[in-house]
């Protein structure tokens, strides 16, 4: 099997997820970015888009990150969009290819989100098929990004550090770890985030997302945040992201604004401070080698 | 203890049909109720499910405005959730929703907009295909001709509507006022095809007999069967056209029955 998410295949640098209103620009002005992300779904059919996207690939990386597999539904997974996923995957040879943990397909309807799992054992062993399947299927090794979630199911059983790191030890695959979603998740169920990042196995790490988010206030002064993508990763979440990569090493590392998308040149800002952790990481860890 | 299946069946309960009873007791319940934690899901979903109608009818959403077009599409994505997460194919119903959605009764062109607005989006997102060269029929024997199926371009699609629908479609994406106010809605039915360029989606305006002739051609009938449907049709120079603009991208000879 390919080892797509092993350090060294792609540049321990930042991208950026790419988004339709960029296409032209990145064309016009490559940027001086390593690779870019973009969503696997909307590149399933063809015309301008995907001629878009070859023409970027020539010049750059791309990871296919997909939210429509549902790897976590319990009635299995809908062989026509695995198949539409290799389609992408062989036109576009992606240096990563990732999906979630979590399951948006019930009863043949898509609920068009990304939904939690209950934390069991039940639970695992069905992803952990779904993930075997698919690295089978694709012939090569995937990425699993935890979610960002805003409720917990009261039959859960195990943290879900420790559910993401069984996943990947059993299937082998490689962890998508979004710092963002830690973050969420531990304000949102009072969690402690270092405790999170401790869990996971280091060398299971392939990508880093981060992103921005918000607070909604709820009835009765309560508040839940929200993994909206909509604004600028936050100072707790470039922290969360030092520490990682103190845990991790350098990682490469996306940003991610999918709503009230700005101009490209506020991604590659944000790029660019990514980049200056990842210096950080690097120094940092060829002075702990040197030790 | 609940099985995964039974606890995605009522999320998906509470999505769809709305009780959410069944899924809220399997929600811890400290600090913000479960409807309220499921609230934010379910919302999400509608959003994007509501975006992604609105990319594909967008002179819909213009024409009613966008506090009509979000209450029809959630009522729409009740209804007929997506089947598939591609979801570039969700929204091929709404046509015909809409032309049964009473609210939107008095403008009797919507449906018809709507519907061209569908085959405009199924042409953006249909997958790519080579065009037919026309010399690979030239080792059809001239007697076998009246048996060759075409295989249209996957981004083709025809429409056919009461009302001058591409005009209306036009003017109302341009936000042309003048134009629309212009629009004869008496000028009587049009005939429409829809195809991807290299320059993008077009929507051309044809006869009723080349119409009623190239939907044959594209719907897998023999070319001599589709002739027989278009009398007095100049098939040479229409046949020409369809070669021309890259409406072909394959044969095969029809069997004798």
């Amino acid at each position: 099997m390919r080892r797509a998410a092993e350090r060294g295949s792609i540049a321990a640098g930042a991208g950026v997820g790419l988004r339709f209103r960029h296409h032209q620009a990145v064309i016009d002005s490559k940027p001086p970015l390593p690779w870019f992300e973009v969503h696997t779904e909307n590149y399933m059919g063809g015309g301008a888009a995907l001629r878009d996207l070859d023409a970027i690939r020539r010049d750059y990386a791309i990871s296919l990150h997909g939210v429509g597999l549902s790897l976590g539904s319990a009635e299995g997974l809908d062989p026509d969009h695995l198949a539409r996923i290799l389609r992408v995957a062989e036109r576009v040879e992606p240096v990563l290819v990732s999906e979630h943990l979590s399951w948006s397909i019930s009863g043949g309807v898509y609920l068009a989100d990304l939904l939690p799992l209950p934390l069991t054992e039940e639970a695992l062993a069905t992803i952990c098929r779904h993930v075997d399947q698919t690295q089978n299927f694709l012939r090569r090794q995937i990425l699993v990004e935890n979610p960002s979630s805003y409720l917990r199911f009261r039959h859960s059983m195990i943290p879900e550090w420790e559910f993401l790191a069984a996943l990947a030890v059993r299937t082998g695959c490689a962890i998508l770890c979004d710092v963002n979603n830690i973050y969420v998740s531990a304000a949102n169920h009072g969690w402690q985030a270092s405790e999170y990042l401790a869990a996971l196995p280091p060398s299971a790490i392939g990508e880093i997302h981060l992103a921005g988010h918000s607070v909604r206030q709820l009835d009765g002064g309560l508040t839940l945040s929200i993994d909206d993508h909509g604004s600028g990763v936050i100072p707790g979440v470039w922290q969360l992201y030092s520490d990682a990569l103190s845990r991790f090493g350098p990682v490469p590392t996306l940003i991610e604004w999918d709503t009230n998308v700005p101009p490209l040149e506020i991604l590659l800002d944000e790029a660019a401070r990514a980049n200056s952790f990842l210096e950080s990481a690097r120094s940092g860890f060829a002075h702990a080698d040197a030790v | 203890m609940p099985t995964l299946f039974e606890v995605q069946r009522a999320l998906r309960r509470s999505f769809v049909e709305g009780n959410g009873d069944e899924a809220a007791a399997y929600i811890l319940s400290d600090g913000p109720a479960p409807g309220a934690r499921l609230d934010i899901y379910r919302n999400t979903s509608i959003g994007a499910l509501t975006t992604a109608l609105r990319l594909s009818y967008p002179a819909v959403h213009r024409l009613v405005g966008a506090e009509f077009f979000d209450g029809a599409a959630k009522i729409f994505i009740k209804t007929e959730p997506p089947r598939s997460a591609h979801i570039d194919e969700y929204g091929a119903a709404f046509p015909d929703f809409l032309a049964g959605f009473s609210p939107a009764a008095s403008l009797a062109y919507l449906p018809g907009v709507a519907r061209l607005e569908w085959a405009l989006s199924r042409a953006l997102h249909a997958p790519d295909a080579a065009a037919l060269d026309m010399s690979r029929l030239f080792v059809v024997d001239a007697a076998d001709h009246c048996r060759i199926v075409f295989v249209p371009h996957p981004s083709i699609g025809f429409i056919q509507a009461d009302y001058p629908v591409d005009a209306i479609w036009r003017a109302v994406l341009a936000q042309d006022d003048a134009a629309m106010a212009g629009i004869d809605l008496g000028s009587g039915p049009v005939w429409l095809l829809v195809q991807r360029l290299e320059t993008g989606v077009d929507v051309m305006r044809i006869s009723k007999r080349e119409w009623r002739f190239a939907t044959q051609l594209c719907s897998g009938r023999a070319l001599q069967a589709a002739l027989d449907m278009a009398p007095g049709l100049d098939a040479a120079t229409v046949l020409a056209g369809h070669f021309a603009a890259g409406r072909f991208i394959g044969y095969r000879l029809e069997t004798a029955p």
